[in-house]
């Protein structure tokens, strides 16, 4: 069959008995998630009751159900996971009434998680194309440890917000200035990040994985964040050759 | 099947012996009210009898030797309070290590200035500095990019410095306990707090990474008594915060929107008190905002997050703005006739007070007020509303709220522009501590300043 759309390219056809992808690859898909060490604790049975769906913000404007996501883990239907990790796990606002809510203790909102660390580890299209919008974030969280920063609030990238972004009108280096508080007279960050803390954040995402993920999703963000954490790195070597001198 | 008056026909789920009721619209709420009386609360309390109190574990922990507890201790002069299924939480209201929030710090400067503001009129002592990372869970929520081993690794590396920081002003480890901004920090850290406690392996995974660090006491995890969110000690101070007030807030209807990581995430750990709507709500927040004599409306969609998303919020702002306008500001015009919506996070106040405008878009114009609780505080308490309160951030109309108030915003705001004028032609800045106490190490870091730094005078702001 011909593939015409992209949720076609990405799940195949749905009336097909060509399966989406070789047996084997769903089941590793779902080991991953399952194995996670969260898995357990956020599932622990569900009789389809839809709590979570009457509760959920996302429901109301996206096909999406986090009773739906619940069955299909507790079903294990791998197709069916395999298809809800290509659009509707990115629909989830993270806001965990779900997980408040479940009579049985489930946090679909943390099963979702997993599964999108799991869409970012099997190189899924579907997770680069939504992220791609998100990188400038990914780029500010990953290189200061800071995930919003002053300058990024203007009206270019935030047009719907309307006109009253600042209130008094003057240079927004001149506004950060006149905060009360030493640290947060920056620009690009939202608070003066120590040197000697960004390297620290940088071995930690060494250490867990996350320069992996950040790689699989997005290679040419990986390499300007790889610069930015060299030349640091060389200040931070720096600064202790010059406390030796 | 069930025939309907104009001939068609509907699917109603029941039998044929079922007829409507017709009560009007004041005996159908008076027949269904108990039970929105009851679902409230006990719909999260369910579950006690399944919910472990990890700080037990963490005791057990100390005990076998496996990890250090960073204490509050009498010096943090700790005021108690009582959580969901009525557990006491510890809460320090004194010698405060401010970890921020990115979201407040980077767009709502004024709600961490309006804590510090107030911690000053107490003579709170606290330490606000350079040498912290954000939580990194809104770029996780948002991303899925990060995991639970570096979540838990940046959790920990952010409290240990939150224990040595009193170091580079010649204190001992543990004199300053850490306060944390924001509510998704607090929600997810206290949620890798009970995987920590539970489970060897992360324990294990992340020791070898705190290590490399030089983050570990004596070769183990430290791990603090509880976790703190401000809205807490916001909360127990609220009576010596009203005692302060010198602005009549009795006139304005406030509408509370409490937020999803705080009260949501890890609901055992959340403060309900039964003086503030009979315990059945979260009190942080409703709790300050009732002792300053404004009046608390309630409204339908209370319960409600505000659409903020994480990646939504800048990519998806369609869901964002529409779930926000819908859902919370239009009830809280609409149905609460409301002067304010005050909020506990910085995603929600961002999400409610950015996305107003838009719906004029739609024909309609919603202008609600969106303030923090500690803001709408200062406030009343005196502070500066540009200066301190730092309003100008706020794309929501709080001049209609300052009007209802009695403030004269307009000369406050000649005030700051001249302010401006002075500081862009060198003049002196007023500050709230002594900038040379934000760095406690690495470049810049004098400890003959430091120390001496202490001495600072607030300026009268």
């Amino acid at each position: 069959m011909h593939h015409s759309s992209r949720v076609q390219k990405q799940i195949g056809d749905p009336v097909s008995d060509t399966p989406i992808l070789p047996r084997a690859k769903l089941q590793e898909i779902f080991d991953d998630i399952q194995n996670d060490m969260r898995f357990d604790h956020e599932l622990n049975g569900c009789l389809n009751c839809g709590i979570c769906t009457a509760t959920c913000p996302a429901a109301h404007y996206y096909d999406f159900s986090p009773r739906e996501i619940v069955q299909l883990l507790w079903t294990e239907n791998l197709e069916a996971i395999y298809d809800a990790m290509q659009e509707k796990i990115w629909a989830c606002a993270q806001c965990m009434t779900c997980a408040a809510r479940c009579p049985f203790g489930n946090s679909p909102g943390g099963l979702i998680m997993i599964m999108r660390e799991a869409a970012i580890k099997h190189n899924m299209e579907s997770a680069k194309n939504v992220l791609r919008p998100f990188s400038r974030v990914m780029l500010k969280l990953i290189s200061t440890g800071n995930q919003l920063s002053p300058d990024m609030i203007n009206p270019d990238h935030f047009a719907d917000w309307g006109p009253n972004i600042s209130k008094v009108h003057a240079p927004l280096a001149l506004l950060r200035k006149a905060i009360p508080m030493a640290t947060l007279n920056t620009v690009k960050t939202a608070w003066e990040v120590n040197l000697k803390t960004s390297v620290e954040l940088y071995t930690i995402w060494a250490e867990t994985g996350v320069l992996n993920q950040l790689e699989t999703i997005d290679e040419n963000l990986f390499d300007v964040i790889s610069d930015i954490m060299d030349e640091k790195r060389d200040d931070w070597s720096d600064f202790l050759d010059d406390q030796d001198d | 099947m069930q025939p309907t008056n104009n001939g068609t026909e509907r699917f109603t789920g029941h039998g044929s012996e079922w007829r409507d009721s017709n009560l009007n619209s004041g005996d159908a709420q008076m027949a269904t009210a108990w039970v929105e009386q009851r679902i409230d609360k006990r719909s999260m309390l369910t579950n006690k009898d399944r919910v472990q109190d990890v700080r037990e574990i963490m005791w057990q922990l100390e005990k076998e030797g496996e990890i250090i507890v960073h204490r509050i201790n009498d010096e943090h002069d700790p005021v108690m309070a009582k959580t969901l299924y009525g557990w006491d939480k510890k809460i320090p209201t004194n010698q405060l290590w401010h970890h921020k929030s990115c979201g407040q710090c980077g767009n709502i400067p004024g709600y961490p200035a309006s804590l510090l503001w107030m911690m000053n009129q107490f003579g709170t002592k606290y330490l606000d500095e350079t040498d912290q990372t954000s939580c990194t869970a809104w770029n996780y929520h948002g991303s899925g990019i990060g995991n639970v081993e570096s979540l838990a690794a940046v959790m920990l590396r952010n409290f240990h410095q939150a224990y040595v920081s009193a170091k580079a002003e010649g204190k001992p480890e543990g004199y300053y306990y850490p306060l944390v901004h924001c509510g998704t920090s607090f929600g997810n850290y206290k949620e890798v707090r009970g995987y920590l406690l539970t489970s060897a392996t992360l324990r294990e995974r992340v020791k070898t990474i705190l290590g490399k660090l030089g983050r570990l006491v004596d070769g183990k995890l430290l791990i603090p008594e509880e976790i703190v969110h401000y809205s807490e000690w916001v909360h127990v101070m609220r009576r010596k915060i009203a005692e302060r007030q010198i602005i009549d807030a009795s006139q304005i209807r406030a509408t509370i929107h409490n937020a999803c990581h705080v009260y949501k995430m890890i609901p055992q750990d959340v403060i309900y008190d039964d003086e503030v709507l009979e315990g059945d709500r979260v009190a942080v927040s409703t709790g300050i905002i009732q002792s300053l004599g404004a009046q608390i409306i309630d409204y339908s969609t209370w319960y409600d997050c505000c659409g903020f998303g994480f990646r939504h919020i800048i990519s998806e702002r369609e869901f964002t703005r529409s779930f926000a306008i819908d859902r919370k500001l239009k009830i809280a015009v609409e149905e609460a006739n409301a002067d304010m919506m005050i909020g506990h996070d910085t995603g929600c106040i961002t999400t409610l007070d950015k996305n107003q405008w838009i719906a004029k878009a739609d024909g309609n114009n919603y202008e609600m007020p969106i303030l923090a609780d500690i803001q709408f505080a200062a406030l009343v308490c005196g502070a500066h509303p540009y200066k301190i309160v730092q309003s100008h951030w706020h794309a929501s109309p709080v001049e209609k709220l300052y009007d209802k108030l009695k403030i004269d915003w307009r000369a406050k705001k000649t005030e700051f522009e001249d302010y401006l004028k002075q500081i862009e032609a060198g003049g002196t800045r007023e500050m709230l501590y002594d900038p040379r106490r934000a760095i406690t190490g690495g470049p810049g870091y004098n400890k003959t300043q430091a120390l001496a730094a202490e001495a600072f005078v607030p300026t009268a702001i």
